[in-house]
């Protein structure tokens, strides 16, 4: 009977971190369907999905992981799931947005406004920050599937940056795509 | 996901350096709509325009509202009205421009152009009673704009009907005398006309197109020059140095963005209408808005004054670039698509009008490397109707010969002379009165009469 497994990984930042933990996923007979990755700070993080055709359970996965001779510490989870990953899911919903917001650096920034999100039944797919000349930006994809009004959505939003002295740009993605992708 | 980076150069370019979608037109095939009386040919016009465009407005500013990029003009052409009402009178044609006039207001559109004739070769009965109409049909119209091509590359320059134009201009401002002679911004004389331009004043829908067809404008001279801007401080420093060559890649680049705007938001309005999607118009076209401007293209690109030495060059240069961005981004191409150099409309150009910089012998130059002509220009209003029909004489030989659209809207203000100036307000813009240099010494060529013959189109060496 085959395995579906998420797993996660965080270390500090070095070469050869997904040689060694997809090493382990092959010892085992996994199958990677998915991995994604990204380093923030010298910090590297990764998550991906693997299929094993036998029964591995997750503690047999994590004592070959432990079993890597690793200069950094890697700090896994795993966990088996029963469902396989929808590939619909991977694509993006058609209400799909880019929300930019820009303003002085404060705390609470990034809370805030996911929280705006959160109070609008908006999902966060995917969120970006940068800090420079302490004016911080965030960039996020939203899925806005749940939203029944766009307009309510955007009147809601100018009041919030209103309120928080924040610049805040809602766009559809198609926008993005256009201006940047050339289409195969 | 897209990078950051990139998501922030577009959210840059649409809140910051005025990129919109510049007009989305509807082109309305309104041939059948001829009845036997002008009344009902009227009402089946309305019907006609109310049916098609009902939901235009709407569709449009969900598309925009969706998207998050502004779509500034919404509106519409119609098949050139000389082919709708051929064989009907002056006052017939006076009654087709209120039709019109209602039939834009009722759909919400701000301009619907199209009260055109197309006389390039000859002049029909109902074509001289078509031009007889304009001074009035424009007087008591607001948003109906008018257009007429009378030369073509193949055709050659009809005189005749270029006779009649230059006298009809002065009355179609004169009749207009309280509003600056504003009907006169509202007609434009053409050659090689294209039938699936969306700007104004010279959209018409084509008698080759379908029934109802959208076609895009974009625009932004804005975005290109804060482009532009930023990539010149970058290399500021750069022992290399910044050449030309760099900046029309750079020209391209932005210009590719821009399209592709204009192109996902013309076909998703089509889409939803159930439209076939026309052509996007790749043209810079200005707005009398600060920072909307060809005119401060040229100046970030090297000119001191707009019209001294160079203009020309850089002209050429922004035209061609604009295309070859232009024309990659887009399944379909078309209108007039190059940069626009319209006076009034754009507030560097008529300020360098205002300090003597730009002389309309200059600007006939510039318009032989861009679209569209000698477009949005306030003379005075002593100048004569000969003189008016020989600078079109001259604006349409460049246009026959070069195998290009050209086009003169002249606007004869009355009363005024150089030194005063003209504003129309809004999109329509102000400017001082440009000088007409040779008054009165054209009358016995304008006299001929008869064509100009076609120029040969073999032979280039």
């Amino acid at each position: 009977m085959s395995t579906q497994m998420i797993i996660s990984v965080m270390s500090k930042d070095r070469t050869g971190i997904v040689a060694d933990i997809t090493g382990a996923v092959y010892e085992l007979g996994g199958d990677l369907a998915d991995l994604n990755q990204s380093t923030l700070g010298g910090y590297l993080t990764m998550i991906l999905f693997a299929t094993f055709d036998e029964d591995v359970s997750p503690d047999m996965l994590m004592q070959k992981i432990d079993a890597i001779d690793s200069p950094t510490t890697l700090d896994v989870v795993a966990r088996t799931i029963t469902t396989a990953p929808d590939p619909a899911l991977s694509e993006l919903p058609p209400k799909t947005y880019i929300m930019t917001t820009q303003g002085p650096n404060r705390k609470g920034l990034v809370y805030g406004v996911s929280s705006f999100c959160f109070e609008h039944d908006i999902n966060i797919l995917d969120l970006a920050t940068t800090i420079k000349k302490d004016i911080y930006t965030m960039v996020l994809q939203l899925d806005l599937s749940r939203v029944e009004s766009i307009v309510e959505v955007r009147e809601a939003l100018a009041d919030y940056a209103r309120d928080q002295g924040l610049q805040i740009v809602l766009q559809h993605h198609d926008l993005f795509k256009v201006t940047n992708e050339i289409p195969f | 996901m897209l990078r950051s980076d990139q998501i922030l150069a577009t959210v840059e370019m649409i809140q910051k350096e005025n990129l919109d979608v510049r007009t989305v037109t509807m082109g309305i095939n309104l041939l059948d709509c001829r009845a036997s009386s002008i009344g009902q040919t009227c009402r089946n016009i309305e019907d006609r325009i109310s049916e098609r465009a009902g939901k235009f407005v709407e569709t449009c500013n969900f598309v925009s509202r969706k998207l998050g990029i502004p779509v500034v003009n919404k509106r519409i052409s119609i098949t050139p009205i000389s082919f709708v009402g051929a064989g009907f009178t002056r006052d017939d044609f006076v009654a087709l421009a209120i039709s019109l006039d209602r039939a834009a207001a009722g759909v919400g559109v701000d301009i619907l152009g199209g009260f055109s004739a197309q006389v390039e070769k000859g002049l029909t009965m109902t074509d001289r009673e078509y031009i007889h109409s304009l001074p009035e049909a424009l007087r008591v119209s607001e948003t109906v704009c008018a257009s007429i091509n009378i030369a073509s590359s193949q055709k050659g320059i009809n005189m005749d009907a270029l006779a009649m134009l230059g006298p009809t201009i002065k009355e179609i401002a004169e009749r207009t005398a309280d509003q600056g002679g504003f009907g006169a911004a509202k007609f434009v004389v053409f050659c090689n006309q294209p039938g699936d331009n969306p700007f104004m004043a010279g959209a018409i829908h084509g008698v080759e197109e379908a029934d109802t067809v959208l076609n895009v404008g974009v625009s932004g001279p804005g975005v290109i020059a804060r482009s532009l801007e930023k990539l010149i401080s970058a290399r500021e420093a750069d022992e290399n140095g910044l050449k030309l060559d760099e900046i029309a890649e750079e020209i391209k680049q932005t210009t590719f963005r821009v399209t592709r705007c204009g192109e996902l938001v013309g076909r998703q309005v089509s889409d939803i209408l159930g439209v076939s999607f026309g052509v996007v118009d790749l043209s810079l076209a200005p707005t009398p808005t600060v920072g909307d401007s060809v005119g401060e293209i040229l100046h970030i690109l090297g000119v001191d004054a707009i019209g001294a030495p160079g203009s020309t060059a850089i002209l050429a240069m922004l035209n061609d670039a604009v295309k070859k961005g232009g024309i990659f981004a887009s399944k379909t191409v078309g209108g007039l698509s190059g940069a626009f150099i319209p006076v009034m409309e754009d507030a560097v150009l008529a300020e360098a009008v205002g300090k003597g910089d730009l002389c309309l012998e200059k600007l006939e130059a510039m318009t032989c490397v861009c679209s569209v002509g000698i477009d949005m220009v306030a003379i005075p209003g002593s100048v004569d109707g000969d003189t008016i029909s020989a600078i079109i004489a001259d604006e349409m030989a460049l246009g026959m010969v070069n195998n290009k659209t050209t086009a003169v809207r002249i606007i004869p203000v009355p009363g005024k002379e150089v030194g005063e100036s003209v504003s129309f307000g809004g999109l329509f813009g102000a400017s001082p009165i440009m000088a007409v240099r040779n008054v009165g010494k054209s009358s016995r060529f304008i006299g001929w009469g008869g064509r100009i013959p076609a120029p040969v189109h073999s032979f280039k060496n």
